[in-house]
Formats: C-alpha cells, sequence, structure tokens
C-alpha cells in the first residue's frame, strides 16, 4: 500500500481580488521508504501542496476545493483538527526553506527540540532529554551546545537543528520545503548528505521540494514537475533526466548553465509565469510553449502515459498528435 | 586587449566591537576592456565589499585601484561623482534596490537627471524609451510602480537605470540569485547581448558556480577575504588546483544522473573574518593542512601560466 496518496487535490485562495488557483488537480503516490521531488519555480504551487498536506494553511483565504489526501489509508481532510495535531511531528514532519526563522529565537536549542518529543510522547522530561541528545549527536552537533541559541548557531547548524526536531518522533513522512536554498554549496553538500544517511537508516519517506534540479538528481527517486498548479510531468527519475518530454520540463533543463558543456547562449523559456487569478485557456503553459498550436489554447490536456509510470501533460502525447 | 581596471594588494578592513573584520585581505587582480571577471565564494567571503570597493562605495583601508590608467583610489568630490558615470552597479535584490514611490520611467531617468544629461523632457523621455527597448522592458510599463512587477523585469529597471549613463564597466553583484531559473537565463542572455554590443566589462560577483563559468573569461576564488585562485574560466573548471576550489566544485549538485558521485565535501564551516590568524585561511578545513599551512599566510603565486593559487602545498597536491 502507498504511505501517501493524494487524488486530484485543488487549492484555491479566494480573496478580494479574485481566486487564485494555487494548486489544480494534484495527484501524487509514494510509496514507503521512497523520496519524490517536488519541482517547479515561484508560484507554482509546491509549497502550498506541502502545507495542504499537513492542513496548515490559513483559511480564509486558502480553501482546499476538492480532492482526497490518504496517508496510510485515512483521509487527512476528514480526520479531527485534534487528531490532526497528533499526526503533524508524530506522523508527518516538515522542514521549512528558512532556519532562521523556523527557530524559537529566545529558547535554548535542546529545549526546543525536548519539547518537541514531549509533546508527542509519552514520556518523563528526562527520558525526552536524552533522546534530545541523541538527535544531536544524529545531525552532528556537539551536545554541549544544547544550551545555546539559535543565534549563536550559524545558518547550516541551525537547519541542522530544524532537521534534529523533524526527526525527533520518528516520522514515516518528511516534507522539506527547500531544506538548503539559504545554504551555501559546501553547507549544502553537507546538509544533503546527512539527510539522506538519516533517510536510509530511519527508514523515512520523503517529499522533497526544490527548484534545484541538481538536488533532484542525486537524492530523489521519483520526480514530479509542477507548473502553475499542476503536475505536468511525473516518472521516475531515470524517466524524467532521460526522457524529457514536456516543454516546459525541457525549458528548465535548457536555462541552467552546464558546468561541463560550453554552450554560447542559454535558451529560456519565453514570457512569464501565468497570474493564478487570471490562468490562460486550454494548456497553462500554451503562451510560452515553442510547440504552440491551435488545439493547445482551447484543449485543456489530460496527463497522458507515455511509458509505464511516466506521465505527461502535453497534447503532443495524445492519439492525434502522435 | 587594454587593461580597463587594476586593483593592486585592495584590502577594505571594518572595526568590530571584537577587533578588525578583514572583509578584503591583500586582494589583486586585472580585468580587461570587453572582458568579465567571475567572483565567486561563500556568503561572508568579501565578494561583494570587493565589488563596492572597487567602485569607491566603500573607501579602501589600503591598495590601490587604477580605473582606465587614473589611480581612483583617493578621489572625491566632484571628481568621485564624475566616476559614478563611467562605473555603475547592479544589485542582487531586485526588491529592496528600487524606490518604491517612483513609477519606471521615473526610476529610468533619475540617473539622467541627477547628472543633468537630457535638457529637455521630451529628450529624456527619448532615452527612457531608448534604455527600456534596450533591455527588454515593454514601453507599457514606463508608468507601473516596481511592486506591480515581477523579479526578473524588476531587475531589468536595475539594469536600464546601470547602463542609462553609459558606463564602460558595471559591478554586477549577484544579479540573478533572487531570480527563478528560467527568469535567470534571460537577463544572463541580456547581459551577454549588453557586453558585446556596448562593449562593456564587467565584474560579475556570485556564489552560483554554473553561472559563473557561463559568463566569465576569467575566475577569482574568494574565501574569508583572501583569494584563494584566479584562473581563465574553463580552466578553472577543468584543473581545479586549490583544494577549496576542488571541495567547491565537487559540492555543485549537477543536473544529471550519469555522472558519477564521486563527492569531496568539505567538512567544517568558514573561519571567523575577525581578526584572523597569521595562516592560510582555508586549514582549518584543509585535508592536506599541515604545520606550515597554520602559521605562514600562503603566496599568490602563478603555479601554471595565467593560472595564480594561494596555497603552500599545490604542487605537492597537484603533482606539478
Amino acid at each position: 500500500m502507498n504511505l501517501l496518496e493524494i487524488k486530484d487535490l485543488s487549492i484555491h485562495y479566494v480573496t478580494k481580488e479574485g481566486t487564485f488557483k494555487s494548486v489544480n488537480h494534484v495527484n501524487l503516490e509514494l510509496e514507503e521508504g521512497e523520496t519524490i521531488g517536488l519541482v517547479g519555480e515561484t508560484g507554482a504551487g509546491k509549497t502550498t501542496t506541502a502545507l495542504g498536506i499537513l492542513r496548515l494553511l490559513q483559511s480564509p483565504p486558502a480553501k482546499i476545493v476538492s480532492g482526497e489526501i490518504l496517508f496510510k489509508g485515512t483521509d487527512l481532510l476528514k480526520v479531527s483538527e485534534e487528531e490532526m495535531q497528533k499526526i503533524r511531528g508524530n506522523d508527518i514532519a516538515m522542514i521549512f526553506q528558512d532556519p532562521m526563522t523556523a527557530l524559537n529565537p529566545i529558547m535554548r536549542v535542546g529545549d526546543q527540540i525536548t519539547e518537541v518529543i514531549e509533546l508527542h510522547n509519552d514520556c518523563t522530561h528526562e527520558e525526552a532529554r536524552k533522546r534530545m541528545r541523541n538527535m544531536l549527536e544524529l545531525v552532528g552537533i556537539n551536545v554541549e551546545r544544547a544550551r545555546e541559541f539559535p543565534h549563536q548557531f550559524s545558518g547550516g547548524m541551525k537547519q541542522r537543528v530544524v532537521i534534529a526536531m523533524a526527526l525527533a518522533c520518528n516520522p514515516h513522512l518528511l516534507i522539506a520545503d527547500e531544506p538548503t536554498t539559504a545554504l551555501d554549496v559546501t553547507i549544502q553538500a553537507q546538509v544533503l548528505e546527512m539527510m539522506n544517511e538519516l533517510k536510509e537508516k530511519l527508514g523515512t519517506s520523503m517529499i522533497l521540494i526544490t527548484h534545484d534540479l541538481g538536488i533532484v538528481a542525486s537524492n530523489c527517486d521519483k520526480v514530479a514537475i509542477m507548473y502553475a498548479g499542476e503536475i505536468v510531468e511525473y516518472g521516475s527519475l531515470e524517466q524524467i533526466f532521460h526522457h524529457i518530454s514536456h516543454p516546459y520540463t525541457e525549458g528548465l533543463f535548457n536555462s541552467i548553465p552546464s558546468l561541463d558543456k560550453d554552450v554560447d547562449r542559454l535558451k529560456p523559456i519565453k514570457g512569464l509565469m501565468p497570474d493564478p487569478s487570471a490562468l490562460p485557456e486550454g494548456c497553462k503553459f500554451n503562451p510560452r510553449c515553442q510547440y504552440c498550436t491551435e488545439k493547445c489554447r482551447t484543449t485543456e490536456p489530460p496527463l497522458y502515459e507515455i511509458q509505464p509510470g511516466h506521465l505527461v501533460r502535453c497534447l503532443r502525447y495524445g492519439e492525434e498528435g502522435q | 586587449m587594454a587593461e580597463l581596471l587594476r586593483v593592486e594588494h585592495l584590502k577594505k578592513y571594518f572595526p568590530t566591537p571584537a577587533g578588525m573584520l578583514h572583509a578584503v585581505d591583500d586582494v589583486s587582480f586585472t580585468v580587461e576592456t570587453g572582458t568579465t571577471l567571475g567572483v565567486v565564494g561563500e556568503s561572508g567571503c568579501g565578494k561583494s565589499t570587493l565589488g563596492r570597493t572597487v567602485l569607491r562605495l566603500l573607501n579602501p583601508t589600503d591598495g590601490k585601484i587604477i580605473f582606465d590608467g587614473r589611480d581612483i583610489t583617493k578621489i572625491k568630490g566632484k571628481e568621485l561623482q564624475n566616476l559614478r558615470r563611467e562605473m555603475q552597479i547592479i544589485f542582487q535584490d531586485p526588491f529592496s534596490s528600487l524606490n518604491p514611490r517612483f513609477s519606471v520611467s521615473e526610476l529610468i531617468s533619475d540617473p539622467l537627471r541627477t547628472f543633468k544629461l537630457c535638457r529637455t523632457a521630451a529628450d529624456r523621455k527619448k532615452r527612457v524609451y531608448e534604455l527600456m527597448d534596450l533591455v527588454g522592458l515593454a514601453r507599457r510599463f514606463e508608468n507601473s510602480y516596481p511592486h506591480e512587477l515581477d523579479g526578473g523585469r524588476r531587475q531589468r529597471i536595475g539594469i536600464a537605470r546601470a547602463l542609462s549613463l553609459d558606463p564602460k564597466f558595471i559591478v554586477c553583484d549577484e544579479p540573478v540569485s533572487a531570480l527563478d531559473v528560467s527568469i535567470q537565463a534571460q537577463i544572463l542572455n541580456l547581459l551577454q547581448d549588453l557586453q558585446e554590443s556596448v562593449g562593456l566589462t564587467y565584474i560579475f560577483v556570485t556564489h552560483d558556480m554554473s553561472v559563473v563559468r557561463h559568463i566569465s573569461d576569467d575566475i577569482l576564488v574568494m574565501y574569508v577575504g583572501a583569494m584563494l585562485e584566479k584562473s581563465p574560466s574553463k580552466e578553472l573548471f577543468k584543473k581545479p588546483l586549490h583544494p577549496y576550489t576542488k571541495g567547491l566544485l565537487s559540492a555543485i549538485p549537477i543536473p544529471s544522473i550519469d555522472v558519477p558521485k564521486t563527492k569531496v565535501v568539505l567538512q567544517g564551516e568558514l573561519s571567523s573574518p575577525i581578526e584572523p590568524k597569521k595562516q592560510c585561511r582555508f586549514c582549518p578545513r584543509c585535508p592536506y593542512a599541515d604545520e606550515r599551512c597554520q602559521n605562514e599566510v600562503p603566496a599568490y603565486e602563478e603555479v601554471l601560466p595565467n593560472h595564480f593559487v594561494a596555497c603552500h602545498k599545490v604542487r605537492e597536491i597537484n603533482g606539478l
């Protein structure tokens, strides 16, 4: 059975200025121990999807319009807020993008981690503190630093604290929202290496949200490319990197300057991401697509399965298109 | 090619309660007309301070800056103001570097007004349109305000402002790091086109190794205020000599699944730039460090033709 199954999830932000269709008909499946990369640019709906899974969206303005989020078979959208609180942190944990703002600045680091453990486990304070010390060791922080405050830690170290906190209750699913974007490359490499080791050791499944295809290549089993709230391409790592099929994915790859090939000019995607309050008709990518035809402007493309498990939302792969 | 900028033993220290912070420590390089020097390093390595000191936005503590054959290290007043017409900067954050109360045309014409470059309002308007066309900003945005535009368009305003005075030289301080990849590629192409058509010279400050390789002719690698390596950009990626550069290059996540993952993960973190010890700045993290590295600042020398490295053990490590 799948650990997590998202079916037809749509999330809109309803405001005075209009309805922003942030996530549209998203389907995802995640097996035990797997890592899926959720890739896309600013405003693609990655973070909204993640917050939706944890039911952390502020409502209003956010509204989950349709869909099911099945976690171990139970629909998270139907459980009570009380039950949801137990699931958060215990079964599903989240690592936020910015470690500088995710920690409480006036609480000692050790106390912050202990608090999480006490909240979710039936244990004594002493046991919780012991577990906290184990966690710090696990993420490579000297146990003596538990008495320090977040401002005494560097960015990379703070992110380790956040990771220790997220993993403290052995969650089955970890949602990491751009966990290394705020870090320098050499520190990023350290943190990613550590996360991979821990994931293997603890058998945690992970949703890794990122805009960096390099991080996806070295950390994920499956990839979902998001554009304007939709998943436009979905498949295994090998299918996405070797058989790039959607024009948007192609554009993303062409936008990254290569480290080994000499390219005089980059081939960027022309134009901009559409405004989620006024999405174009037909295919959402059609105004920027180099293969756009008349049909693309009127017909909304479904997801075509071009190989077992490799889904593409593009009319070029429809029966007529081929 | 003619040399446009020469920097000699440039130092910039900031006083802090804990002692002198060595933000830029003894940096020397030259940039030739029409080329791009990329400056890379991690946060806090002094790359932005270097860019600003070269422009005299910050006053150097010591050293010399020679621009277009003229020593600009100590000039001031009117002379310094006129220098701004020749040297410009594009800032990292297109969200905070633009006055939110100015419309696009006001923002772009602001430098023109400051330097009284256009006689009449009509002339100025013509010039603003020219600049908007040049950077690919549609004229219909002339009355928009920055908050109405996305990051890519805002960065184009920043570029138009820098270009409005016809400078010879521009410091690009992380101009694309706040942008999404598809927009980033558009801006990089624009900067390259401008270099070709106007003959601009750039110092391109960034932490993104793939961007710097793409845009630079030469690359300077900095670490906690000191320069560790400088070489033509392709050579640096093919044959990095300094152990830090090697670690930095192997830490880049490569968007391909065919590359074998042989990673040298550097341990530890950047040391403090406040009152640094007389030693190699990188030695606390260096896998090859020995006693000499801990007691002596390595000299910056030409190890291979046009390839400069500051490391005691560079020959030993690379078998040269």
